[in-house]
């Protein structure tokens, strides 16, 4: 008996220290390496280049502030770009380059782990069918989530968990001409194929992701909530009679899978919200509200961890529309949500938090307070400069000025009326005097706009915990795939 | 006793130890799968495949005025509106301005439906706009355009007959 006891007593010792060391490697776990990774939770500003997370920092922090995603220990660079239709991987004898992506693109680089043309989700440039992470955690048991602030059958939220050949194949019907590409496939596919399936059909019956919260209600149907609820998911709103889901909704479910769209299209940005209280767009949840209620829904005692993908889409679609006031404003939703993330890792100790983004949009910039663009100059700038004086020789350029009938002030503020200004949108920040209001020359933040469109600038990344070490470099949009799938150990990667 | 007492527990013991190494392994090794691209789910039992382009179900219970255009209920409603409408009998034309919040029009679908003098539909046709991404448009630059002009002719086989028509628009997608 006296031996017995001895030897369970050592069985249980030795299953303690094993416990015991076990509990020592995730505490000793640090914010930039070492440890397990139970749960990954992937942030993307859409469209947030470097200059977005400068001026937000400098509107809402000040000068010697920060974001909360630049105090993540880990900082990098990504590049974004995206290949032509057909073309081979980096590397390959066929690879043709696309030096600006768009979010599709993007989004497929990361999820699935290969370089596609615009426009492609879930498919490689040659149009074949690519695996994705939200695919591959779900199959090993993980718990998922998919949570944007735009349709979730947009781009970002839908490379997670759908397969098209066009991004615009997002439903509620499919159309030939938004869900076919002969360039890729020849001859159009059957419509049972899933590359020509509306994304919105996918979403709804693949049930890849657990947890789905967004907008974008007018792409699903009353089909689609009944497969969603032959599924298990806890369904807010209703699909059916296009009865968009609210805060209360949201902040009342308890369910392990739930549906939830709270706008028929993209989510309400958040200026709007503040200025306008008594809205029924209110009753949306704000970007960190969904954030915080998908990590309280997916992270289950005793389960084997999560991967949730959190998009701030509508950094992307203001800065197209060159609204820098609207930008600001997401650019800040975004970050709270990033502080979300980061206070549940901080707490878990083996959660790997990544913020980043898929392109920088628009060539956003920041100006010295007083000065003026190109795009305000009386002559349009020179390109070369042949008589530059370092080089000896006579200057060319002329000393320019100001277009008077192009800058005719702040175009958030004096100048707001006059469709013809190109003058900057100017902030006050937290640095400036309490008296500086928004849209004045006294306002120290001036912000201009290159275009309306995407640019090929890289974008900064931004990592907490186990595992983010590796990504303290320049690193392609396609090696964030293998970081994530190695982390969760979904692939051979990382 | 005591040589049997002796075996149980180094047996448990043994047990235990490869029941933790296992869990160890387990933990350490899961999820990788032999297969990933059995991953990717590209089936949907039960859900129908589509037979053509899609319809406006409310065009067949529209009975618009010879001469008129009047609009058709369709899914994307709150996002847009149309101005400049008009019908000659022969082509339909308008402007379908987007009022969400746009960034780009990348899929546009007009559909519209033409009626006898009774008001009853004879027939559709459609303007497809799809904004390819990796074509060059010399004039896709600066902020995005939030209107579609389109012009729908009635099909042959309904010239002279048809008066009146309603237009809507069954897809629509901003980036």
């Amino acid at each position: 008996m006296r031996t017995f006891t001895k030897l369970a007593a050592v069985a249980l010792a030795s299953a303690a220290v094993l416990t015991t060391t076990t509990v020592v490697s995730a505490d000793a776990a640090d914010s930039q390496g070492r440890g397990r990774v139970k749960n990954v939770i992937y942030l993307l500003g859409d469209g947030m280049g470097r200059s977005h997370v400068t001026a937000a920092r400098d509107r809402y922090y000040g000068a010697a502030g920060s974001l909360q995603m630049e105090r993540l220990p880990v900082v990098g660079q990504v590049r974004t770009y995206a290949v032509q239709k057909k073309s081979g991987q980096p590397g390959q004898p066929d690879f043709e380059p696309q030096y600006v992506t768009d979010s599709a693109s993007s989004a497929t680089a990361w999820a699935s782990g290969v370089k596609t043309y615009n426009a492609a989700l879930g498919v490689d440039a040659k149009g074949a069918v690519v695996p994705t992470l939200m695919e591959l955690a779900k199959k090993a048991g993980y718990r998922t989530g998919n949570v944007s602030t735009a349709e979730i059958t947009d781009a970002t939220p839908a490379s997670q968990m759908s397969h098209a050949l066009a991004r615009g194949c997002q439903g509620p019907t499919y159309s030939a001409g938004s869900c076919q590409d002969t360039d890729i496939t020849g001859t159009p596919l059957p419509t049972s194929d899933v590359r020509v399936t509306p994304i919105a059909d996918q979403i709804a019956r693949n049930g890849t992701s657990d947890v789905i919260l967004g907008g974008g209600l007018s792409r699903f149907d009353a089909a689609d909530e009944e497969a969603l609820v032959a599924q298990g998911y806890d369904v807010l709103g209703s699909p059916a009679d296009q009865t968009v889901a609210t805060r209360t909704d949201l902040q009342s479910t308890r369910s392990r899978k739930v549906f939830g769209l709270f706008n028929k299209g993209n989510l309400t940005i958040e200026k709007f919200k503040r200025e306008n209280p008594n809205a029924v767009q209110v009753a949306e949840p704000t970007l960190p509200e969904m954030t915080r209620k998908a990590i309280s829904l997916l992270n289950r005692r005793g389960g084997k961890g999560f991967y949730l993908q959190v998009e701030g889409a509508l950094i992307d679609k203001r800065s197209h529309a060159n609204d820098a006031a609207q930008v600001l404003e997401e650019m800040k939703a975004f970050d709270d949500a990033v502080a979300a993330a980061v206070s549940f890792a901080k707490r878990d100790k083996n959660t790997l938090v990544i913020v980043t983004a898929d392109h920088e949009c628009a060539g956003f910039g920041i100006i010295e307070k007083g000065t003026f663009s190109n795009a305000e100059a009386q002559t349009p700038p020179a390109n070369a400069d042949s008589g530059n004086p370092a080089n000896s020789s006579t200057p060319t350029r002329a000393a320019n000025k100001k277009d008077a009938a192009r800058s005719t002030g702040p175009v958030n503020g004096s100048g707001s009326s006059d469709p013809e200004n190109f003058a900057p949108a100017t902030f006050r920040t937290v640095d400036d005097p309490a008296s500086v209001e928004d849209g004045t020359l006294e306002a120290g933040l001036w912000l201009t706009y290159l275009s309306g469109n995407h640019t090929g600038q890289d974008v900064p990344l931004y990592a907490y915990g186990p595992k983010s070490k590796s990504m303290a470099d320049t690193i392609e949009n396609t090696k964030l795939f293998d970081v994530v799938g190695g982390a969760l150990r979904l692939t051979s990667g990382q | 006793m005591r040589s049997s007492r002796a075996v149980l527990g180094t047996t448990i013991l043994g047990l235990l130890l490869l029941v933790i190494a296992i869990g160890w392994f387990a933990l350490r090794s899961d999820g990788g799968s032999a297969d990933p691209l059995a991953a990717a789910r590209t089936t949907f039992p039960g859900l129908q495949p589509a037979t053509g382009d899609p319809s406006l179900p409310g065009l067949a219970a529209l009975e618009p005025r010879p001469g008129t255009v009047v609009q058709a209920a369709g899914p994307f409603d709150d996002r847009f509106h149309f101005d400049q409408l008009g019908f000659d009998g022969r082509t339909v034309k308008g402007r379908a301005v987007v009022t969400s919040d746009v960034s780009d029009i990348l899929e546009l679908e007009v559909l519209a439906g033409f009626y006898d003098r009774r008001g009853t539909l004879i027939g559709t046709a459609r303007d497809t706009y799809h904004h390819d991404e990796s074509t060059i448009d010399a004039n896709h630059e600066g902020v995005p355009s939030h209107a579609h002009r389109f012009s729908i002719r009635v099909p042959r086989e309904l010239q002279g007959r048809a008066v009146a028509a309603a237009v809507g628009v069954p897809v629509l997608v901003n980036e």
